[in-house]
């Protein structure tokens, strides 16, 4: 899509006023739906997203099971709420390919061969959305999950870059999302060092492509470290070190 | 057509134990008087892209409500009115026995019981949302979404609706050229009166105001009563059991000095609203 | 005694490197040893092991677990036991060998909403648990005040040997029925001596992971900090029972070195 105005002005500022390289506000609330077995509330810039996690749990209907592994069902749903103009509340064909996509998302992550014949239920609300909401919902997500207890090989952070104004920039708001010229949103696993999702939506030119790639992954570890700082926060408190009980 | 379930939650035979003991002391599992309800947090304008909206919780009953306003057709019936419609969805989040899917009669009955309260209360001054006469009007959507469910989603859905409506700001259309214009400003939602439903569950002979989740699992029947400050203007009874009619008075009466209390916190957002 | 490295860790952690086994909720991953859920992480000379501090009940054979009867067939009732599979307990294992259904009534011996103890005896990978109730001690709960706790948190609470349980048992006067998976059952002659252990329990919940909460908890319950009692003494009331806890504890740590070869 061509642009129509400049969203970066000529002290390379952003509209929203960040720099090329900079991440949006990112906080993490654990464990707020109390009824579910994992959950985290992420504000990614103007993002507000619930993530909340059944499971391991019986499959309903029991002919759905599979006999040696988990069976993992994710749902993205919007709020008719969330965006600019009031969503119909019936799934859409967008929220229908986003659930599939972090589905495939997370499930590298999981070990579900550990809990054969049960179901692990993902549910991503979102209630504002702002540009980047997949990969808000899938930070969410995976944070939801280990809080939910759920064996994995390792967390998936997820972040996009783009091209506005004919630069690579990280972390694409809505506006900038609407009016650029290309989104990329990714997800990763840090420790492994393994993609999870890719997608990519507009033109980049092949030199961009690498640039754009590369800037995401940088985006997903700073998101990786904005998790762990949670998870840590929640389950221990402002204790670092692991002090000794006297036996 | 609608049919009889199975129970989803099964309540211990050790809690219905417990809870006859503490009913007949006088006291709730929870600690509660038969007349208390749960701590109630209201928090409005969370949701920036919304008109308006509110997050409730009741106890640790969770429900978010977004307005979204926009222009379109009058009702049939209704043409210079302007259109409100209420709508709610129990998400997949909110307990372990909800499946994800079009809502059930369970949630269809919860969303027209709200909307009830707040179109009979006549809330909305409609007649103020008219822009083209028979033609072009406001119309109001309100979005709830229970977030966590522990029981009396109806009020905690009410107060929501309330709350948001109470606190949104309402954009200035204006026809120009046969086109409709958001002029960029916008007004305050013309509010007219304030309804506040109550809602009680009857176990045994105890009628147990605002009932918790495990309450609503042991309950014979349920009544929520919705009122403004001059009266009645909604009812719903509710579940499989029967009321008498002077436990009905009973809730009634609980309703109209309970709903006050609640109004009053409710009231503290409309002064706060420009 | 020895030496064992602690540490807090979340999935994907790396714990440590070379040549350390697996034990519970760890993965090796080419040189190293990595977390797979948050917890504790332990390293040990026998094997590296994260003691986990969420998750859902998983049914272990020879779990002591208190379930809630749920429904029935002909042959057997199906218990919730907190977990992500319901358990069957068949109508042989109560009315015996020659249990038939048109003589035996199933639902005069356990109705809807019973709350139960009973012991794991079967559970794999491709069916339901099974359970037996054929024990001292176990069958139908007749009264009590009835709480859920995180099942990752039940060891902690029975502490070393029965420790935990039993300092609030005594300080308290009553009798505490845990399961394996977070349900818990207090009795007791004094209300207020049930409400303080109940709240010693949801104390022990939330502060499992920190240091000193033995101390904490007997300053809760008022008693003395001393060293815990090497060898359990009578009881007044279930004299059998610590023996049931301690006979867990036993199973739990062989279980745990059982785990660990997988």
């Amino acid at each position: 899509m061509t642009q129509t105005r400049n969203l970066i002005d000529e002290n390379g500022k952003r509209i929203d006023g960040r720099g090329i390289d900079e991440l949006r506000t990112v906080k993490l609330t654990i464990g707020s739906v109390k009824n579910a077995d994992g959950s985290a509330f992420i504000e990614f810039g103007k993002n507000k997203i619930l993530a909340a996690v059944y499971g391991p749990r019986e499959v309903h209907p029991k002919h759905m099971a599979l006999p040696d592994r988990c069976v993992l069902r994710c749902r993205y749903h919007m709020s008719p709420f969330s965006t600019d103009t009031r969503k119909n509340p019936a799934p859409s064909r967008r929220e229908v390919e986003i659930s599939k996509v972090m589905r495939e998302a997370l499930e590298p992550a999981l070990m579900l061969q550990d809990y054969p014949r049960a179901a692990i239920d993902v549910f991503v609300e979102v209630l504002q959305s702002d540009g980047g909401s997949r990969c808000a919902g899938i930070t969410a997500a995976s944070v939801a999950l280990a809080d939910a207890g759920i064996n994995m090989h390792d967390l998936v952070a997820s972040c996009a870059a783009g091209k506005v104004d004919n630069k690579i920039v990280l972390d694409i708001n809505d506006e900038e999302d609407k009016e650029g010229q290309a989104d990329m949103p990714v997800a990763y696993m840090p420790r492994l060092e393994q993609l999870t999702l890719l997608q990519l939506d507009g033109r980049l030119a092949p030199e961009q492509f690498n640039e754009c790639l590369d800037k995401a992954i940088s985006g997903c570890k700073m998101v990786y470290e904005i998790q762990k700082q949670a998870l840590m926060q929640k389950y221990f408190g402002n204790e670092t070190e692991l002090k000794e009980e006297p036996q | 057509m609608s049919s009889s379930k199975r129970s989803t939650i099964i309540v211990e035979h050790l809690r219905k134990q417990q809870m006859w003991d503490s009913l007949s002391r006088g006291k709730r599992l929870d600690g509660r008087d038969f007349s208390e309800m749960r701590q109630l947090i209201i928090e409005t304008d969370i949701i920036k892209k919304a008109n308006g909206s509110a997050r409730v919780k009741l106890g640790d009953t969770e429900v978010i409500a977004g307005v979204k306003v926009e222009t379109g057709e009058p009702f049939e019936g209704l043409e210079n009115k302007g259109a409100l419609i209420v709508s709610a969805e129990v998400l997949p989040t909110a307990s372990p026995y909800i499946e994800p899917g079009p809502p059930d009669e369970e949630v269809v009955e919860l969303a027209r019981v709200v909307d009830r309260g707040v179109r009979e209360s006549e809330m909305i001054d409609l007649d103020k949302l008219v822009l083209v006469p028979g033609k072009i009007v406001y119309t109001i959507f309100v979005d709830c979404s229970v977030l966590n469910a522990d029981g009396n989603l109806f009020d905690a859905t009410s107060y929501a609706t309330v709350a948001a409506l109470l606190t949104s700001k309402l954009p200035v259309f204006e026809v120009q050229d046969q086109k409709v214009v958001d002029s960029g400003n916008t007004q305050p939602m013309p509010v007219t009166s304030m309804p506040v439903s109550i809602t009680a569950a009857r176990i045994g002979d105890y009628v147990l105001i605002d009932p918790s989740a495990e309450e609503e699992a042991c309950m014979d029947s349920r009544i929520t009563i919705t009122t403004t400050d001059e009266g009645f203007c909604a009812t719903q009874k509710g579940h499989t059991g029967s009321f008498t009619p002077d436990q009905i008075k009973k809730a009634a009466e609980a309703a109209t000095i309970k709903g006050k209390e609640v109004r009053a916190r409710l009231k503290e957002f409309l002064v706060s609203n420009g | 005694m020895h030496e064992v490295k602690r540490r807090y860790v979340i999935p994907g952690d790396k714990i440590a490197e070379g040549n350390f086994r697996p034990l519970m909720n760890v993965i090796k991953s080419g040189n190293a040893l990595v977390a797979t859920r948050i917890g504790i992480a332990e390293t040990g000379r026998d094997g590296v092991k994260v003691i986990p501090l969420s998750g859902v009940y998983i049914p272990r054979v020879n779990d002591l677990v208190i379930g809630k009867i749920i429904d029935h067939s002909s042959l057997s009732w199906e218990v919730d036991i907190n977990s992500c599979f319901s358990a069957h307990l068949p109508a042989q294992d109560v009315f015996g060998r020659d249990f038939s259904p048109a003589r035996d009534d199933m639902t005069k011996h356990f109705a809807i909403g019973d709350m139960i103890t009973a012991r794991i005896i079967a559970f794999d990978r491709t069916r339901d648990p099974m359970l037996t109730v054929q024990d001292r001690d176990l069958g139908k709960i007749p009264r009590g005040e009835l709480l859920r706790i995180s099942a990752t948190r039940v060891p902690r609470l029975i502490g070393k040997r029965g420790s935990m349980i039993q300092t609030i048992e005594q300080a308290t006067q009553t009798r505490v029925l845990i399961g394996q998976n977070g349900i818990v059952v207090v009795t007791g002659r004094s209300p207020e001596g049930v409400n303080l252990a109940v709240r010693a329990i949801r104390m022990v919940e939330e502060e499992a992971h920190t240091a000193n909460l033995t101390q904490r908890i007997k300053g809760l319950l008022n008693v003395p900090d001393t060293p815990p009692p090497q060898e359990r003494g009578p009881l007044t009331v279930g004299a059998s029972k610590p023996q049931e806890i301690e006979s867990t504890i036993d199973e739990v740590e062989e279980e745990l070195e059982v785990e660990g070869e997988k």
